[in-house]
């Protein structure tokens, strides 16, 4: 029988992937990717604990974390495409013009 | 009924396997990609929970339109030139593994605690349109309003940026 515990380990193995991701890429692009598989990872846990708790607010919660995360995702990709027309790429490294 | 551990371990395998893929791919192209089979397995995921209009609205809006608009930044910035995609990507490589391992364990510790603390049993509650829709415009009405200004503020910086992209090119090809 599948059990919270089950969705819960699943969803930490994916926050911390997303975690490997934030943390190597140089890549602002999978940057952004690795945020939004942090994003799923925890609808995962929201879920599950709405399904065993008998209470729909993770459920619902979901739903605005859904919304919030396209409003990041439209923000950011836009500078994204601004980074890379004046900059002419996206790694990370190369954003240094406030380095002194 | 007993189909479901069955369901449950295939998206988790195939879940964990395209998040690994997200993180490690080298074209940026394949990583858009394999995001999107990561939401396909979470809405199964989140229909083996009974948890229907969420699951629904993550396909629609995630694999729909977000990783659209991925895919649509990807292939205008023409992002898979061989120079990018061979170019060394991967700095911190062992202490990003190392910190998402402490992580990891770190929540697999508190996990044991938690589980062993209490024994929950599966509800049988499910999240219809119905259900979900009642709630979401009686008891957070206001917050679901809020939203709509967020999304305001959103397209309204998305705008502004667009605009400062132009003015900038106006002055460079001027001076």
């Amino acid at each position: 029988m599948i059990g919270l515990g089950h969705y819960l380990a699943l969803s930490a193995i994916v926050f911390s992937v997303g975690v490997f991701g934030i943390i190597t890429s140089r890549n602002v692009l999978k940057v952004l990717l690795s945020l939004e598989l942090l994003l799923a990872a925890s609808n995962i846990s929201f879920v599950a604990f709405s399904r065993f708790n008998g209470d729909y607010t993770g459920q619902l919660i979901v739903f605005f974390v859904i919304l919030v995360a396209a409003a990041e995702v439209a923000v950011g990709l836009a500078i994204i495409v601004l980074m890379y027309r004046r900059l002419n790429t996206i790694q990370a490294d190369e954003l240094k013009e406030m380095k002194w | 009924m007993t189909l479901i551990p069955f369901f449950f371990y295939l998206c988790a395998a195939v879940l964990v396997l395209a998040s690994l893929f997200v993180v490690l791919a080298r074209n940026p192209l394949y990583n858009v990609l394999a995001l999107v089979v990561v939401i396909f397995c979470l809405s199964t995921l989140f229909m083996l929970l009974e948890a229907y209009f969420v699951g629904m609205v993550l396909l629609l809006v995630y694999a729909g339109a977000v990783l659209v608009f991925f895919l649509f930044v990807v292939m205008c910035l023409n992002l898979n030139t061989p120079s990018l995609i061979t170019a060394k990507q991967n700095r911190f490589r062992l202490w990003g593994g190392l910190a998402a391992f402490m992580f990891l364990a770190g929540l697999f510790l508190a996990l044991k605690s938690f589980i062993a603390a209490q024994n929950l049993e599966q509800s049988s509650i499910r999240g219809t349109i119905e259900i979900i829709g009642k709630i979401l415009f009686t008891e957070y009405l206001l917050p679901f309003e809020l939203t709509s200004l967020l999304l305001l503020i959103a397209i309204f910086g998305i705008v502004s940026l667009a605009k400062g992209a132009l003015y900038f090119g106006k002055e460079e090809s001027t001076t």
